[in-house]
């Protein structure tokens, strides 16, 4: 920016200027002693510092609040003259302002367009606002205090107020005049003490000197008493706010003016001069051009517009003068160029550029900044070529390179206070709350074009450091440009421009550097900090940055770069760009005699490809003529090159033939050394190759060996014979010269003794030549990542054939602890039955030749079978999981030993699967069993490596089916309760422990057991037991309980059947439960049971719990139970009972009974023929007996018998007594034969579901067998 | 109707930020190297920018610089393609970049599909050797197609 005049690029504000602050001058007394300012002058200084505050002289200055731009002048300050002649002369009105291009002293005479001077002029020479600070007069306090001075010395004292004031007065209205004449805004402040503030006449002698000086009555005269800091900066923000207002009227009515007379010009016929006429004679002088007042208008406007903050209308008429002037250049009538005129209006146009393109940037409106910004560059690159400064001359990459750092500048000023880079990811992808800011800023139909549009990328808006760098960029290419000048001065071609001898004098390489180094500054600034590396963008400018050092001879410098650089470059592997880099560091290594750091380099260099028009020996020769040519420091000093992640020359792989190999055994390897294809090493020194294998802390050395003709053949080959760690390797010869694209391979084997992995830890290749000792050392690994080495192992040397390897870690060997040998047998009977104590014998034998400890792991693995409960136990130790360390103990050589395991399952049958893992340790005999043990335990904690622990495991899976032993199929039948109800009044209904008599129903439940299972069973006893919590049902008896049972114990084998029976007595529930609702499974038929193993002993008792079913006895109303003998001797009375049962439990019932004696009847009937039972109240029954004596034999029918419910008719009748049939006696009861009385659940198989019909098979009348006497 | 874009250079670089592929397309004098500056360069702004929150593979614009804008995109397996575009004062339309990513990141996948390249490899699962493999000069298909995509951009 230092480039441009300060007064065209900075921010304008309205100039307010401020007089009557002279700094107080310390005065000294008479003794010498500095008097302690009083309070007027302590305000003084405080007012000067806070108006000097409020607004600073900068380019970027978005703020728009109202401040001022404040100069403090002299009371007597004068304003320059509008015109050069006095207003009284008559020539006023004809004549311009002094820096009118029209006023012949002007320095724009005839024909410029505007001078910095002119913004001079209105920042510092004319305010817009003056401010002049005054002390009020005010009496001495001495004199006030007089109390004894009478009227007439107050009068005087008024008097002498009176004539201060008036002259006060005087000096303002001189004062007003001169500001009246520029239409500039008069403010007095009057400084005065606290107590005159509360003076009553303040007001009147305010007012008089008001009237008086003919100021403003607005915002004209203020008063200020010595305030502290932060009142007087309340006041001087009240001040700019009263008179930011006629500041800006100050600006519009020069605004007005100048378009007035902008209007005016327009109107008036340009007077054209003859273009070919002024071509003639440029030295001519001709009045400035129609488009030169143009420019000239356009721009004040726009000036006048900024210095009221209107920056859209400052803008506006930025453009218009730029525009203009574009029309100007583009003619060299016009603008010659190479004139001073020309020039100025360059840069001028550049100021313009600026101007425009901060205004954008005030708005966010990023793209249409940099918009006007490569326009502006576009425009004047085809203007250049015009004028004969195109792209091919130093002067217009000068010119673009500030262009470019001005932007730079201006951005980089912008961001420091407030303005925001946007970040250019695409809508819709991560959005942050800048993003969203600057996108509301732009507008909506901005936004929409931008979204289904895309992005102009010139016009993406980036952080300064990249116009920095361009502006480096460009400033190198004026350098180019200027040596090619120089280039032709010497060839004596004449350099016509004009600024050759300026250029001459530039020191182009500090500009670039600093340019690069601002650059790289901001770089860093922007790149993310929790990268803890220097980002690439940096790296590559510091590349640039190293460039130009190295162009500037500034080697140790540029060395210091490269350094840095390659390292990272080197690691991500960007060879491409690392070569370059590696070639001008060896330059500069050269230049500066550093003779190390030029071998290292040669040979990293050998590593690259070769690059294009390089000689292929080039590099060999160069190293080999520092080898010859000089000297070390030091003759023991050696030069070690020792470059991670440098390329190496030689391609180097190591190939294991077996991946894993047992302690003691030798593995095969080969290491080879391929050389480059295209750069000759032919002839470099080596005199040695050392290979540091793992584990051998001395290296196996080659040595080079001239006596063998040099190797011809494409693949070389060395055997070093058997390497064995901790033995030292005699070492061998070798011929170490590698021809183009040759390879060496080194074979032998490698052999250890303990468990350890076998690799090649590094290679080291040792030249020497006179004093120099070069050791080179490598990775054998390091290999470019996109020249990838296949291992591969040369089988054949000739024709050399290679077996590819196809193995991840083929460098790599592992040595390993022989495997004990042991021998692991489980053995089980599968299946196993459900809930039974499942044994598995595991069965160790000692095999080996050594002792072993065995140890054995057991896990049940977690079963995915519904409702399946699994455990295990070994010894004292159970678990549903994991078992460890279960001991088998030491065992010698040919010992067995073994365990019995313990398998439990219950829930539902399926597979369960048992991993075992037996592991065997050498015995450790330092230490007895428990410290083994502990030794275990911390091993937990930190695993040792697995090749050093000297374990074998053997893994076995066990799965073990378990299936049911029994199948179990249940049946039950509900029958009436033959038992008396008990009566209503009994008391013993309420007895709990006697609720058996309470019992209605009676449930046969008949359960059958089927082994099902492949074993034989041998069963120790079955029982039924009752669950406590199911008080409703009682075990009246059971089959499995019978005192003359001798069923069990019993085998049984595979497929038996057997059965137990039991008769439950189902009582009546106390509560109101409904009782239609199932009753729980009432208990459980517990089987107990051992498996016969198949050598005729029996396993562990196990047990087998089966569930009683559901019941769901069916419910009666109102019941007749009829109740006979089956058999009746002839002519022999036997009794018929009919018990009449109310169960309806909340209805009583009545009943009537008939019995029908027929002609057909078998039977004389003693007894009642037809009656009404007593009312049976709920719960209650009632018994009818009859004598029948039987007259035929055989079975014989029962007489009809009638049973009535009258209750049901009365209700029906009452409820359709109308339809009613009156001959209807009632609803026939149910009469169930006591002796037939089964009711069971009896399925249906229609329909293919399985609905269940209830059958009750007591309703269906027996027979008596009468038997003859 | 926009002048159609210019493809310059296209970078492949794989997740460990090594160079798979760099091709560049230009006459310049400067060649290929510049190109790797910018691709290497570009990782800067790539890692920023998928750090923060990766939504889409297309990372817009990262940069221009000189006479290129540069843009990214990041496959779901975090190989980087960087796209050097020709700066032209025209507006590039977010869909034809991506479009053209598209074809580049088939074209990758297509390379490193070829069965081959697991014989070239040490193991038989595809490492990361075996994407930065597929870049080799040995493989011209890749090389072909990326060739062919910068002709149909160029030619509209």
């Amino acid at each position: 920016m230092n480039s441009y005049p300060p007064e065209l690029l900075v921010q304008l504000a309205p100039v307010m200027f401020v007089a009557g602050l002279d700094v107080p001058q310390q005065l000294t007394d008479a003794d010498g002693t500095t008097k302690p300012l009083d309070a007027f002058q302590v305000l003084i200084v405080r007012l000067r510092e806070a108006l000097a505050n409020q607004r600073k002289v900068e380019i970027w200055q978005a703020d728009k609040s109202k401040t001022f731009q404040v100069i403090l002048v002299d009371n007597s300050v004068r304003f320059p003259p509008r015109k050069l002649v006095l207003p009284d002369d008559p020539q006023y009105s004809n004549a311009h302002s002094p820096l009118s291009p029209l006023t012949p002293t002007s320095p724009l005479f005839p024909d410029g367009l505007i001078a910095p001077i002119w913004i001079r002029k209105h920042t510092t020479l004319v305010p817009s606002v003056l401010v002049m600070f005054m002390r009020i007069y005010e009496l001495p306090t001495h004199i006030l205090r007089n109390p004894e001075d009478g009227p007439e010395s107050e009068r005087e004292r008024t008097e002498e107020e009176r004539r201060r004031d008036t002259e006060l007065a005087t000096e303002i209205s001189q004062r007003k005049k001169s500001t009246n004449e520029r239409g500039v805004k008069l403010t007095v402040v009057l400084v005065a003490s606290r107590r005159l503030l509360d003076d009553p006449r303040l007001d009147t002698r305010l007012g008089y000197i008001r009237r008086q000086s003919g100021l403003d009555s607005r915002a004209a005269l203020f008063v200020l008493s010595p305030v502290s800091a932060s009142e007087l900066n309340d006041f001087v923000e009240s001040l700019q706010q009263a008179l930011y207002e006629p500041a800006l009227e100050y600006y519009t009515a020069h605004s007005k003016r100048v378009r007035r007379k902008r209007n005016r010009h327009s109107q008036s016929t340009p007077s054209y001069t003859n273009p070919a006429l002024a071509l003639a004679n440029p030295n001519i002088a001709r009045p400035l051009r129609p488009e030169g007042w143009t420019v000239r208008y356009e721009y004040k406007m726009a000036c006048f517009a900024e210095f009221r903050g209107e920056d859209e209308v400052a803008l506006k008429h930025y453009q218009d003068a730029y525009s203009a002037l574009i029309i100007m250049f583009g003619s060299t009538a016009i603008l010659p160029p190479r004139t001073k005129r020309w020039a100025e209006a360059k840069v001028l146009a550049d100021c313009i550029n600026i101007k425009i393109v901060k205004l954008y940037l005030y708005n966010n409106e990023h793209a249409l900044a940099l918009s006007h910004h490569n326009a502006h560059l576009r425009q004047f690159n085809d203007l250049s070529r015009g004028w004969g400064i195109g792209e091919e001359t130093f002067e217009f990459w000068s010119w673009v390179a500030r262009q470019y750092r001005i932007l730079g500048e201006l951005i980089d000023q912008g961001t420091r206070s407030g303005l925001t880079i946007p970040s250019h990811q695409p809508v819709g992808a991560a959005q942050n709350p800048a993003q969203s800011a600057a996108r509301a800023a732009m507008g909506l139909a901005e936004l929409d074009a931008v979204r289904s549009l895309g992005l102009n990328p010139s016009h993406a808006l980036q952080h300064s450091g990249y116009y920095y760098y361009m502006a480096a960029k460009c400033t190198d290419i004026r350098r180019e440009r200027f040596l090619a000048a120089v280039e032709a001065e010497k060839n004596n071609q004449t350099i016509l421009s004009p600024g050759f001898a300026n250029e001459k004098r530039v020191d182009h390489l500090s500009l670039v550097l600093e340019l690069y180094t601002k650059a790289y500054e901001l770089f860093k600034k922007y790149s993310k900090p929790s990268q803890g590396q220097a980002s690439r963008l940096t790296l590559l400018i510091a590349c640039r940055i190293a460039e130009t050092y190295y162009t500037s001879g500034k080697y140790d410098m540029a060395i210091r770069f490269f350094e840095r650089i390659a390292k990272t470059y080197r690691k991500e592997g960007w060879y491409t760009m690392l070569r370059p880099l590696l070639s001008t560091w060896h330059s500069c290594a050269k230049r500066i005699e550093d003779v190390n750091s030029s071998i290292k380099l040669l040979l990293e260099m050998m590593g690259h490809d070769l690059q294009e028009g390089e000689d292929p020996e080039g590099l060999q020769d160069n190293l080999l003529a520092i080898l010859q040519d000089t000297v070390p420091f030091s003759t023991d000093d050696v030069v070690v090159f020792d470059l991670e992640d440098a390329l190496p020359i030689f391609q180097t792989s190591v190939v294991f033939w077996e991946p894993e190999v047992d302690v003691s055994q030798p593995d095969s390897f080969q290491l080879s050394l391929k050389a480059p294809k295209r750069i000759t090493v032919e002839s470099i020194p080596f005199v040695s190759l050392e290979i540091y294998f793992s584990g051998i802390s001395r290296p196996v050395v080659v040595r080079h060996d001239d006596s063998n003709a040099p190797p011809t053949a494409s693949v070389n080959r060395i055997h070093i014979g058997d390497v064995v760690t901790g033995m030292e390797h005699p070492g061998t010869t070798g011929n170490l010269r590698w021809a183009l694209g040759t390879t060496l391979v080194i074979m032998g084997t490698l052999m250890s003794d303990t468990p350890s992995q076998l690799s090649v830890d590094k290679i080291v290749l040792n030249l020497e030549q006179h004093a120099w000792k070069v050791r080179l050392q490598y990775l054998p690994l390091t290999t470019a990542f996109n020249q990838f080495v296949q291992p591969r192992w040369l089988s054949s040397l000739n024709p050399p054939r290679f077996i590819p390897i196809k193995r991840a870690d083929y460098s790599t060997a592992i040595v390993n602890h022989r495997p004990h040998r042991l021998q692991v047998s489980i053995n089980h009977n599968s299946p196993a039955y459900l809930n039974e104590d499942y044994g598995l014998e595991i069965q160790v034998t000692n095999t080996d030749d050594q002792e072993l400890n065995i140890v054995a792991d057991v896990l049940l693995q977690p079963s995915d079978i519904d409702y399946a409960i699994n455990s295990i136990s070994v010894d004292d130790k159970s678990s549903t999981g994991l078992i460890k360390d279960i001991s088998f103990g030491r065992l010698v050589p040919g010992a067995s030993a073994s365990k019995v395991l313990h398998s439990f399952s219950a829930g539902a049958t399926g597979d369960r699967i048992l991993d075992v893992s037996v592991t065997s340790s050498v015995p450790d005999d330092s230490g007895d069993e428990v410290l083994g043990q502990d030794d275990r335990e911390e091993e937990d904690e930190e695993p040792e490596s697995p090749t050093n622990l000297n374990k074998t495991a053997h893994q076995r899976t066990v799965v073990i089916p378990t299936v049911r032993p029994f199948d179990v199929s249940e049946n039950v039948v509900y029958a009436r309760t033959r038992r008396e109800l008990p009566r209503l009044g009994d008391i013993s209904t309420f007895d709990s422990d006697d609720s058996n008599s309470r019992g209605q129903h009676e449930a046969y439940v008949n359960v059958k057991f089927t082994c099902c299972g492949p074993w034989d069973i041998y069963i120790e006893s079955a029982t039924v037991e009752l669950e406590k919590h199911v008080p409703h049902v009682k075990l009246l008896d059971c089959s499995a309980n019978l005192e003359d049972n001798n069923l069990y114990p019993a085998e049984y084998l595979p497929g038996d059947e057997f059965s137990i029976s039991c008769r439950l007595a189902l009582m009546k529930a106390d509560d109101s439960r409904s009782e239609d609702q199932p009753i729980p499974s009432p208990g459980h038929m517990v089987i107990s049971w051992r498996r016969i193993l198949p050598d005729g002993t029996h396993s562990k008792l196990s047990t087998t719990k089966s569930s009683l079913p559901i019941l769901q006895p069916p419910l009666d109303d109102l019941i007749a139970l009829l109740d006979v003998p089956p058999t009746a001797i002839l002519h022999q009375p036997l009794t018929l009972t009919i018990t009449v049962r109310n169960n309806n439990p909340t209805r009583s019932a009545n009943v009537t009974v008939q019995l029908d004696p027929d002609a057909t009847d078998a039977f004389v009937v003693a007894g009642l023929r037809a009656g009404r039972v007593t009312i049976l109240l709920p719960g209650s029954e009632e018994k009818i007996t009859w004598k029948l004596i039987p007259l035929d034999c055989g079975y014989v029918k029962l007489p009809r018998i009638k049973i009535l419910d009258r209750r049901k008719v009365a209700q029906t009748a009452t409820d359709e007594v109308q339809g009613g049939d009156g001959g209807f006696a009632g609803e026939p009861v149910k009469i169930v034969d006591l002796r037939r009385d089964v009711r069971q659940r009896v399925s249906i198989q229609d329909g293919g579901e399985g609905s269940s019909v209830e059958h009750d098979s007591g309703t269906e009348l027996g027979t008596v067998l009468i038997l003859p006497s | 109707m926009p002048p159609s874009l210019k493809m310059n250079a296209v970078a492949f670089i794989s997740p460990q930020n090594h160079p798979i592929m760099i091709r560049t397309f230009s006459e310049n004098e400067e060649g290929a190297i510049k190109y790797h500056y910018i691709a290497h360069t570009s990782l800067d702004i790539i890692d920023e920018r998928v750090g923060a929150k990766l939504t889409d593979c297309y990372l817009g614009l990262l940069y221009s610089m000189e006479d290129v804008a540069v843009y990214g995109y990041v496959t779901p397996l975090k190989v980087k393609i960087i796209l050097a575009l020709a700066l032209t004062d025209a507006v590039v339309k977010d869909t034809e970049v991506i479009t053209i990513f598209k074809a580049l990141h088939m074209a990758y996948y297509g390379a490193i599909s070829n069965p081959f390249l697991a014989l070239e490899s040490s193991t038989s699962t595809i490492d990361q050797r075996t994407y930065i493999l597929a870049g080799s000069p040995k493989w011209k298909g890749f090389r072909r197609q990326v060739d062919t995509i910068s002709r149909m951009v160029g030619g509209g």
